[in-house]
């Protein structure tokens, strides 16, 4: 099979994941009890008008043609209109999805980028004391709550040095009406979002530290690494450009994994730095019987982890030429 | 012109019982364009001696005594970095064992050449080193194309010819194939062979080939040299050593591979295991497997004596290597061998 061919089923496979997910997330959301009427009892004096509500709001139809309705509404990016906040969930929901995925990838990239390349470096040197006690650190941080990592982040830089911040997301974070690029680049944004990345960023750094580090003593045994080292080449070369090279492929699907975790799992660091992301709104929605924003929260979150899934298996094809398309 | 002295090299591992003595007073000459073949039972120490001289050993390695001189540097003297920079694939290049993990998979065969060649030689452009690998694969009888195939895209035979190419890219002037066909199947390990000895021909490099398989060295070395227990036991030209050997351990090999001397089809393998290597104690490692060992080969380590012309032999008895040679291909010299030896106790122990 070639290339072509592979990436173009790969994305048929997508399709069917998302559709596979949607339909899941539609049947989860009928099973649940309660309409979105019911939190609002008080506003409708009479049963007529709850019955007319649950008319404008199409749940009398068969289900079928509900969930044919909302495929079509998901397929324009609309969601409805939030039963708490009564305005369309797309517009509110958009940019706090916005702000996560600003906050967690900065996060994801700073702890992949230091966790490959210390893991790497425990690895290679192995047994010695910058080893063990790196496994030390690594486990603390990966132990330790986030709220903890952030509140200690916070006590250092905003009470002892008051360098940064405290909370919230800057002066035109939350705007919604300047672009994306002047919303987020600029350094009131940046100061904002450097406490809340480096809480994540400590988190996440764990789990491709110890990775990494296991690996790399796998790869480490590999007669080419010697071959390398016969070969008169620098040791930045062959821990870098070879074993760390070869260590770095089982990380790929974890980054993606862990991605979709971190969309989902923001929502302690969004509390402790008050920033307005999606994984607060989500709980708070799902508290409220706001169903419209909780799936469009759901479905924005699960959509990341399929896509970054689909990502990773094309970056493997990528990285390890060993990779046979089938 | 000599290329290679090993003057009373002790490579020896630290473990917790104490040193291992995996290479132990080893002394060794290899002359330009020479092939020196390493023959010897598994853990005889044949890898720890080819290795110390690009000192590509598990940290726990160390040179207790002894030099390394090549063509004039000595080996053990040098730091890291000019090791590296000096000796390593420049000078002195290695064949592995199984060629297709020699290769890091993530890069083409092409590449890995050219990283080493633009390494060592300053201002050498891709396109140039990339030329030279295309030059070295028609040479070994690969597709020049081939080049930019990564390593799991060749056959075993192939990938083995591919690590002669890498081994060859800087004309080096020894090359260390530490069983460079054993992985391959019958066939295929003749030819490869064949090509390696063109090619060291060729490119006017020496050689120590590492066997298990004393016929295989026949064939292809000008000097043997035979290893037991960290020890070289006996070495001499290679007809001499098939033809007149003179130490035990050497007439034991020989019998395990029946196509070389005249002895019967049957193969007799010597009975026993190994020397103890931490500790071996006095006396002639062999002793407890020897067939002809007498009092004084329990007791006393044998010094190394030359016989003819190059013909270094440690062992006690070795005067009356004609008797014994004889008595060597009878199948009952073999067996038994405890009971024939006197106090075994006295052995590997104290
Ligand atoms: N890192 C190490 N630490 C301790 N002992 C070791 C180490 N490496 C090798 N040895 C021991 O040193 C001895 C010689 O090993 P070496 O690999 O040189 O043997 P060899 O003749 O190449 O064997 P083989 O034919 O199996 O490759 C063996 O007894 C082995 O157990
Ligand atoms: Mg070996």
């Amino acid at each position: 099979m070639g290339l072509r061919e592979y990436i173009v089923r790969r994305i048929l496979q997508l399709v069917f994941t998302l559709w596979a997910f949607v339909t899941l997330l539609f049947v989860l959301f009928r099973m649940v009890p309660g309409d979105p009427t019911t939190r609002f009892v008080m506003e409708y004096p009479t049963p007529e008008a709850r019955e007319q509500r649950v008319e404008e709001l199409g749940l009398n139809e068969p289900l079928y043609v509900q969930y044919v309705e909302y495929l079509g509404q998901l397929l324009r990016g609309e969601f409805g209109d939030s039963t708490h906040y009564r305005e369309p969930v797309s517009e509110l929901i958009f940019p706090l999805f916005l702000n996560t995925v600003v906050l967690m990838f900065t996060a994801l990239i700073i702890a992949y980028t230091f966790g490959v390349l210390f893991g790497a470096a425990m690895g290679w040197l192995r047994g010695s004391r910058f080893e063990r006690g790196g496994i030390v650190a690594t486990l603390v941080a990966r132990s330790s709550p986030e709220f903890w990592i952030g509140v200690i982040l916070v006590w250092i830089f905003v009470f002892q040095l008051g360098v940064l911040p405290r909370s919230g997301i800057g002066a035109h974070g939350g705007e919604l009406t300047m672009n994306v690029v002047d919303r987020y680049v600029n350094v009131d944004f940046l100061r904002h979002l450097i406490l809340p990345a480096l809480t994540g960023a400590i988190y996440y750094m764990a789990t491709p530290a110890l990775l990494m580090r296991n690996t790399m003593l796998e790869v480490l045994k590999a007669d080419f690494i010697e071959i390398k080292k016969a070969e008169g080449l620098p040791e930045r070369t062959v821990l870098y450009k070879h074993a760390a090279r070869n260590s770095v492929l089982p990380l790929v699907t974890v980054v993606a994994i862990a991605t979709g975790a971190a969309m989902g799992g923001s929502v302690i660091i969004e509390t402790v730095f008050n920033w307005p992301g999606i994984g607060r709104e989500m709980v708070a929605s799902v508290t409220r019987n706001d169903y419209p924003v909780a799936m469009a929260a759901f479905f924005l979150m699960g959509t990341a982890v399929i896509v970054m899934n689909f990502v990773a298996d094309l970056a493997y094809l990528y990285l390890d030429p060993r990779v046979k398309y089938e | 012109m000599t290329l290679l002295t090993i003057d009373g090299l002790q490579m020896y591992y630290r473990s917790e019982a104490g040193y291992v003595r995996a290479a132990d007073d080893i002394t060794l000459e290899l002359e330009r364009g020479q092939t020196l073949g390493l023959v010897g039972e598994s853990g005889s120490g044949k890898t720890t001696i080819a290795r110390s001289i690009i000192r590509l050993l598990p940290d726990n390695a160390e040179v207790v005594d002894g030099s390394i001189d090549f063509d004039g540097t000595d080996i053990t003297e040098l730091t890291d970095r000019e090791l590296r920079n000096q000796i390593r694939w420049q000078e002195v290049s290695m064949i592995p064992q199984n060629a297709m993990n020699g290769f890091d998979p993530v890069y083409t065969v092409g590449q890995q050449i050219v990283q080493v060649i633009r390494h060592h030689e300053d201002g050498v452009s891709k396109a140039d080193a990339k030329d030279r690998a295309k030059t070295l694969f028609d040479e070994l009888g690969i597709d020049p194309d081939r080049v930019d195939d990564y390593p799991h895209q060749f056959s075993g035979g192939m990938a083995q010819r591919a690590m002669i190419a890498l081994a060859l890219c800087l004309e080096p002037r020894l090359i260390l194939a530490d069983e460079p066909t054993t992985a391959l199947d019958v066939v295929i390990q003749d030819r490869i062979l064949d090509t390696i000895k063109e090619m060291q021909a060729e490119y006017d490099s020496a050689m120590i080939l590492i066997t298990h398989d004393i016929s295989v060295v026949s064939e292809t070395s000008d000097r043997i040299a035979v290893c037991y227990g960290g020890r070289i036991v006996e070495q001499a030209d290679a007809a001499t050593i098939i033809k007149n050997p003179r130490h035990p351990y050497t007439l034991g090999l020989r019998n395990a591979f029946p196509d070389i001397g005249d002895s019967d089809e049957e193969l007799i393998s010597i009975p026993g295991t190994p020397p103890e290597l931490v500790d071996p104690g006095e006396g002639c490692r062999f002793a407890p497997r020897c067939p002809f060992a007498e009092e004084e080969c329990w007791d006393v380590t044998p010094e190394p004596e030359e016989y003819d012309d190059g013909h270094i032999v440690e062992c006690h008895r070795a005067d009356e290597a004609d008797e014994l040679r004889s008595l060597a291909e009878k199948r009952e010299t073999w067996m038994d061998t405890d009971e024939a030896t006197p106090t075994p106790a006295q052995g590997g122990d104290d």
